[in-house]
């Protein structure tokens, strides 16, 4: 292993602003991963040209793959910085923000629409008062594997960055908000609002957006069984179709 | 409040399913009859001619023109929304929904061309009934039979990863594993109707 690791940083000063490339190298040490890598940066901000440059800006919190913050583009596939170790990825290390989102400075990205698709797919539980604890309605066994392993998800963006139907181009809102609602009508209680939140996925911009390119499933660094709830979502709208038609 | 998007989109995978791929494995049996000699297929071609015309007519543009028109027009939107990243993310099934979109691409073009001249300009402008030796006589360019071979291929690929993607979108099929067998037989299918057209135009050159 060479004592120093080089970056390729795709840097951008502003929302507005060009981006360009800037090279940095860093002293190895085991167990090095990207977000490690990039406060060694911050802490000497000169590129390998000997440089001194205003430190390289991105997000990050958990630093365990929890919290979904420091998702970037590393070495062309979305993922979380904090879990991207040095030793496992290829060399030079290419790190680029998330386009798919509008990009503030460097690698930190407006992740704000996920937040505004959540609460048009009425991504929380209306509460009528609180019980005690033997009177809750408890969650139904059954469902309440598949309702944890969505619960998992931490909103980091890497399936809308992977997915091909996100972007400017297009009004999708993207796996991850569009899958919450079914962990919402899982819910004893969230479930008596699910028709509302079918009819909001079959709004512009909803479920139907989906093409099935199935790469959210693949990015998905919480492993979440994206298209099969996509799929069971589908059946789920269809069904209201029909029975918006015919009450109607 | 309507969900026009949702029902426009539904309407367009029905139609792509139901009434394009009916007609495609149609085109594809009438083609074959070429296998069968020049004597056989123009036979059949007279059958077809025999079809009361206010029928056929309507079969054409209610059965046919509108909903090619509709899957077609409203594809382009669909497919203009798409920024296809295989390279970025080269899964098998990223390959094939970026394969959809650029074989729509090649269709929209093929078929403005196959319909344009050979039903709208030899059929119906000129009067000349479609036969054997009409084809024979096209297919004599080497290019001309490429390109449409490429465009069968393309309608045929369309056509098979739309089954996947239709089961897909209706719900039908939900798991990766139900998923996968659909795919799988979708893919043998689309092997051996390009196996079949590569078999019916080849019978052009032998006869």
């Amino acid at each position: 292993m060479p004592d120093k690791v080089r970056f390729i940083i795709e840097r951008q000063d502003g929302p507005n602003e060009k981006p360009y490339n800037q090279e940095f190298d860093v002293d190895y040490r085991p167990g090095l991963n990207v977000v490690a890598a990039l406060m060694e940066i911050q802490k000497n901000p000169v590129t390998v040209d000997g440089k001194r440059v205003p430190p390289v800006t991105w997000e990050c919190n958990c630093l365990e793959k929890v919290c979904g913050a420091c998702m970037m583009v590393i070495n062309g596939r979305a993922r979380q910085a904090c879990c991207a170790l040095v030793d496992e990825i290829k060399k030079p290390i290419h790190l680029q923000p998330a386009r798919t989102f509008p990009v503030i400075r460097d690698l930190l990205i407006d992740r704000s629409v996920m937040f505004e698709s959540l609460k048009k797919i009425q991504g929380w539980v209306e509460l009528d008062g609180s019980w005690d604890v033997k009177d809750a309605p408890i969650q139904n066994p059954y469902t309440a594997q598949t309702a944890y392993e969505i619960s998992h998800c931490m909103t980091c963006g890497c399936c809308l960055e992977a997915c091909p139907n996100v972007g400017p181009q297009s009004d999708f809102i993207g796996p991850a908000p569009t899958v919450q609602a079914y962990l919402f009508n899982l819910h004893p209680l969230g479930k008596f609002d699910a028709p509302k939140r079918l009819n909001a996925l079959m709004e512009k911009g909803g479920i139907t957006s989906c093409g099935n390119s199935q790469n959210c499933v693949e990015v998905c660094p919480k492993s979440i069984k994206l298209t099969t709830y996509l799929a069971q979502l589908n059946r789920d709208v269809n069904k209201q179709a029909l029975k918006n038609m015919f009450n109607f | 409040m309507f969900h026009t998007t949702f029902y426009l989109r539904r309407l367009h995978s029905l139609c792509g399913l139901l009434i394009l791929g009916f007609f495609i494995l149609e085109h594809i049996g009438t083609n074959s009859m070429a296998l069968a000699g020049p004597v056989f297929f123009n036979g059949v071609m007279g059958m077809v001619e025999e079809i009361p015309k206010p029928i056929f007519y309507s079969i054409e543009i209610g059965m046919y023109a509108i909903p090619f028109l509709f899957h077609g027009l409203y594809g382009i939107y669909i497919a203009l929304q798409a920024n296809n990243n295989p390279l970025r993310f080269g899964y098998l099934r990223n390959w094939n929904f970026t394969l959809q979109r650029w074989t729509a691409w090649f269709l929209v073009v093929f078929l403005i061309w196959h319909v344009g001249y050979l039903r709208i300009y030899l059929k119906g402008v000129l009067g000349n009934p479609i036969s054997f030796e009409l084809l024979q006589n096209m297919f004599s360019n080497p290019i001309v039979a490429i390109l449409y071979v490429l465009g069968m291929w393309a309608a045929i690929f369309h056509f098979c990863n739309g089954i996947t993607t239709f089961c897909m979108t209706w719900g039908i099929t939900k798991g990766p594993r139900s998923q996968n067998v659909i795919s799988l037989i979708s893919m043998g299918l689309c092997a051996a109707l390009c196996l079949a057209t590569v078999a019916f135009m080849s019978s052009y050159y032998i006869y």
